[in-house]
């Protein structure tokens, strides 16, 4: 960037005060994000209490805000709203298709994400960004909240090694509960039922586990909760015969 | 699975089309219970599709165009039917296209819901319909070089990006009136937001004469991706990026047509969640619409608070799924999330209380006065219209036929509840509106009913293996009407063709029929009426055809101009 | 209308307070991905579950490393990461603020150390992986011998271990046990 155009851009910035207008130009995204910048202007998230409003014109626009996957059709029409725009102006690329092409990156019919075809200022990532993320995204935009995510590269250290989970219950055994856990109820609930069982385990006083794991069942109030450990308890006494 | 075994379902079509078309049919397969292909000789097929359309209450729900020729030697169509009427089954009617000559005879002037997807298999595939009028593109873009189809199997790899040939816009538009007309664009381009499309109307004065629409703007090329990049459970996260909005939609009936394809079973639990989190999905797509009705009708202060309801939905969406749009929910043999006491009490709370909330905002529109005027006989579509053209969805129940995927042919965990399908008779704007009220509050009952007996057991089954080459149907009612997805394995770990059909797609050919005769400032309302994923209509050229002038009006000022109903853009 | 003001008069203030509260966000939300790569064996388990290609793993042979990258700008936050990472070593968080002005500030990087076999000498997988798969593994061994023999198995490649499998079937003489036993 020029220092120009920054300089102006910062100007802009100063000036701009609670009257921030976007024009919203939809490259070839699916809708999500179009319906979430709804939702971002309507009661419940309200960003027109900060003076953001969106306009039906680039020639009105302080900001540029682009959706989507740039697709062929939308190229030319995407190019010609960033040229009616006045200077200066801040692009905005919303979403993981405006950032980098997301799902979509390299399909024959598809550009690529905002960056192929203007400049860019801020990027919102998000499938798609909440109403609240989009706050933010905004905020930090006119830099009224300060970027949290910093490019970082960890390196392996000398000697590192990765714990087992859960090490005193068998290997083969976890494998199994997880995977029975998971098709129980996901990976999500799945594993925390998974978790408080093997927890049951591998308590000390292994010859108590039978009681163990029926207290467990007998204290759970969730049915469908209870219901899992009781498959959980079926793996473990067939793993044990 | 060839033969014809007595309890399949759907063999009295295949006996009727023996009686009436001797030696035509070549082979029937049942891929599931309710579902049979039925291969015929090349130029039967018109008067095949058209005598199970007209003559057995037949609907055109999709095409699909395959490149079989590493398979045997031909290219596949599969013109595939909902039947409705004594057996309520799929009926798919097949021919083979030899590759040496790559064309067929045109379903099209006998059964008008062929139009678009004969369009789209000349664009994807190269396949000539003969017998076709309308010569112009569909899906790819203008600037898409002539002669290369991307669907075929030995023409590209998914990530050519061809250099554009043309900078500029060359699609023609079609005008029926009688009058000569001669179009030419005024005023700078310049594309206002909101979904890619683009319309063109001819007037008379304030009235439309004719309409026409470009789309398609937002092709990127899902079904050659899915079919290339990705394995067979990373598409159902790319069939949830088909649409924003009924995305979900799109990912269950992909994966049930993997699933009928393998006669995969799905857990009973997981199908109930799947039934649980498809009407989540219709409650804010239907609030949605319903605040854009009041939007489109000049009344904001309604759009703002059905949005606000509209935000209990959206918590519990984030609630079952962990996201507000895009759910992630499934996999191929189930679904990645449960529902427990926690979330079945909070689900059980916030539907109680949209019941009562939409139910205040619902009276408090209806007893508008403005809001009758502004719906009462707007946008009629005729049934017979709707007849010929195979529409879905609330388009299609709002003039009186009784077509629902979810009570015609039951999935998911619509096995386990009585489905009652809402009509109306208006035909109008007023009728699809009422008809997505009512829906609304079905789906309450709906998730209620499964909430209070989910049925046991595990969400996900990994018990099964994938078998090349063979494929099926899977569908679902979206909040727009019947979604169609027909899936076929690959021997690669990876699809062979995976073809995916929205709802909305079966529903624009109509709309032409529904603008006309109405005054431009109900157009915005009309194409809203709809639900076209938010109006895919980012700028309207208005072509008078008495002036012999055209104008090009910004979307939005359309929008403007429907709402105020003042200072006509004509001027 | 009076309906209409009625309504608006009951529902009062709708409006979230955030930014100047913490945002009501659910339990289980798919933000976020977190990545610690002490946990990760660079096993690449996420990176061919990611339906969006935000995961990748890059190896470079010349300087003995296997590079694990995020770019949360490309992810779609559908956490098959996390539900195919064996060590629990990524999980999706409530975090949504991840707006940034710099695009490469998207991007979040592990560099991992490659492993090279003990019998031909070339690199063929992370050296942590390697060491956590042979602890597994060795974890059923009945003598302390057998368990060093086991992690020494595991840090041959594949194709010297299919060359080495055959030697020992070929020392062991298949045709003379196969008469025997007839």
């Amino acid at each position: 960037m020029s220092n120009e155009v920054a300089a102006l851009k910062g100007r802009l910035l100063k000036s701009i005060g609670r009257s921030i207008y976007v024009y919203r130009v939809d490259c070839g995204g699916c809708n999500g994000c179009e319906i979430e910048i709804f939702a971002a202007i309507t009661p419940i998230f309200d960003v027109e209490r900060f003076g953001i409003k969106v306009v039906p014109s680039p020639r009105h626009a302080d900001i540029l805000l682009y959706t989507g996957a740039v697709t062929r059709a939308m190229r030319m029409p995407a190019i010609r709203s960033y040229e009616a725009a006045p200077d200066p102006k801040i692009v905005v690329s919303y979403g993981a298709c405006g950032c980098t092409g997301g799902i979509f990156h390299d399909l024959y019919c598809v550009w690529g994400g905002t960056d192929k075809i203007v400049p860019v200022d801020v990027y919102i990532p998000g499938c798609p960004p909440t109403p609240q993320a989009t706050i933010y995204g905004f905020a930090m935009a006119l830099g009224l909240l300060e970027q949290k995510l910093k490019e970082t590269t960890h390196v392996e250290g000398e000697d590192e090694s990765v714990p087992l989970i859960h090490p005193g219950v068998p290997y083969g055994l976890r494998v199994a509960l997880e995977r029975r856990a998971r098709r129980m109820a996901g990976y999500l609930q799945g594993r925390a039922c998974a978790e408080a069982f093997m927890g049951a385990l591998e308590a000390p006083e292994p010859a108590q586990v039978d009681m163990r794991i029926t207290q467990l069942i007998a204290k759970e109030e969730d049915p469908r909760r209870a219901e899992i450990f009781t498959q959980l308890k079926l793996v473990f006494t067939g793993m044990l015969a | 699975m060839t033969g014809s075994k007595d309890f399949r379902i759907g063999q009295i079509y295949i006996t009727a089309l023996n009686e009436k078309m001797p030696d035509a049919v070549l082979d029937t397969s049942w891929q599931t219970d309710n579902q049979v292909t039925v291969t015929v000789k090349l130029n039967s097929l018109p008067d095949a599709v058209a005598t199970l359309y007209y003559e057995h209450d037949g609907w055109l729900s999709t095409m699909v165009g395959n490149d079989e020729r590493p398979l045997n030697g031909n290219y596949g169509l599969y013109y595939v039917l909902s039947m409705e009427g004594a057996e309520k089954c799929h009926v798919i009617v097949h021919a083979e296209i030899p590759e040496d000559s790559p064309e067929f005879p045109s379903v099209t002037p006998k059964v008008p819901a062929a139009v678009w997807y004969e369009r789209e298999v000349r664009d994807m595939l190269g396949l000539q319909p003969i017998g076709l009028p309308d010569e112009r593109r569909l899906v790819l873009p203008d600037d898409w070089p002539e002669g290369l189809y991307p669907l075929r199997k030995d023409t590209m790899d998914y990530r050519f990006r061809p250099q554009p040939t043309t900078d500029n816009e060359t699609y023609k538009f079609v005008n029926d009136s009688k009058v000569e007309t001669t179009v030419v664009p005024l005023g700078p381009l310049h594309i206002t937001s909101d979904e890619p499309g683009h319309f063109r109307l001819f007037v008379d004065g304030e009235d439309i004469i004719d309409a026409d629409y470009r789309m398609f703007y937002v092709h990127r090329g899902m079904e050659k991706l899915a079919e290339t990049r990705m394995g067979y459970n990373e598409v159902t996260f790319l069939a949830d990026r088909v649409c924003g909005i009924c995305g979900y939609a799109h990912s269950v009936a992909y994966a049930s047509s993997v699933e009928n394809a393998l006669g995969i079973q799905v857990p009973a639990r997981g199908q109930a969640i799947r039934a649980i989190l498809l009407e989540t999905e219709r409650l804010h797509s239907h609030l949605l619409n319903l605040g854009l009705v009041c939007h489109f009708t000049g009344f904001d202060s309604g759009f703002m608070q059905f949005f606000r309801v509209r935000e209990k939905t959206m918590t519990l969406a984030e609630l079952l799924t962990g996201a507000r749009k895009t759910y992630a929910m499934n996999l191929i043999g189930g679904v990645r999330r449960d529902i427990l006491a926690e979330q079945r009490l909070t689900t059980l709370k916030l539907i109680g209380e949209l019941r009562g909330e939409v139910k205040r905002l619902v009276d408090m529109l209806l007893s508008t006065p403005n809001f009758g005027g502004r719906v009462n006989g707007i946008g009629r579509l005729d049934p017979k219209i709707a007849r010929d053209y195979s529409p879905v969805g609330p388009v299609v129940r709002g003039s009186g036929h009784r077509r629902d995927t979810r009570a015609d042919h039951p999935f998911a965990g619509y096995k386990l509840v009585d489905m009652p399908v809402h009509t109306q008779t208006g035909c109008d704007v007023l009728s699809r509106t009422l008809i997505r009220v009512e829906e609304f509050f079905d789906s309450i009952a709906i998730i209620e009913k499964l909430l209070s007996d989910t049925p046991t057991g595990p969400i996900l089954t990994e018990d099964f293996a994938y078998v090349p080459h063979k494929f099926a149907l899977g569908y679902t009612e979206a909040p727009r009407g019947e979604d169609m997805h027909w899936s076929m394995t690959g021997d690669n770990q990876k699809l062979y063709r995976w073809r995916c059909r929205a709802s909305t797609y079966n529903n624009w050919p109509v709309l032409r029929y529904m603008l006309r005769g109405n005054t431009i400032s109900d157009a915005p309302l009309i194409v809203g009426s709809i639900d076209p994923c938010y109006s895919c209509t980012d700028r309207v050229t208005i072509v008078d055809v008495k002036k012999a002038r055209a104008k090009t009006v910004s979307y939005k000022e359309m929008e403007r101009y429907c709402r105020e109903r003042s200072d006509s853009p004509l001027k | 209308m009076l309906k209409f003001l009625k309504e608006v008069l009951r529902v009062g203030e709708a409006t979230q307070k955030y930014p100047f509260a913490p945002a009501e966000i659910c339990e289980g939300f798919r933000g976020r991905p977190e990545h610690d790569p002490i946990r990760c064996i660079a096993c690449a388990a996420c990176t061919s579950a990611c339906p969006a290609n935000a995961l990748s793993m890059k190896t470079d042979a010349d300087a003995g490393t296997r590079t694990w990258a995020i770019n949360y700008g490309q992810c779609v936050f559908c956490g098959r990461c996390e539900e195919s990472c064996p060590t629990g070593a990524i999980s999706l968080t409530k975090d949504f603020e991840l707006a940034v002005a710099r695009k490469d500030d998207l991007i979040k990087r592990a560099v991992f150390k490659l492993a090279y076999c003990r019998s031909c000498g070339a690199p063929f997988a992370a050296a942590k992986e390697v060491e956590y798969v042979g602890r597994i593994l060795a974890s059923y061994a009945t003598s302390p011998e057998e368990a060093e023999r086991i992690r020494a198995n595991a840090e041959v490649c594949p194709e010297c271990k299919r060359k080495l499998d055959v030697e020992q079937i070929a020392r062991s003489n298949p045709v003379q046990q196969m008469e025997t036993a007839r």
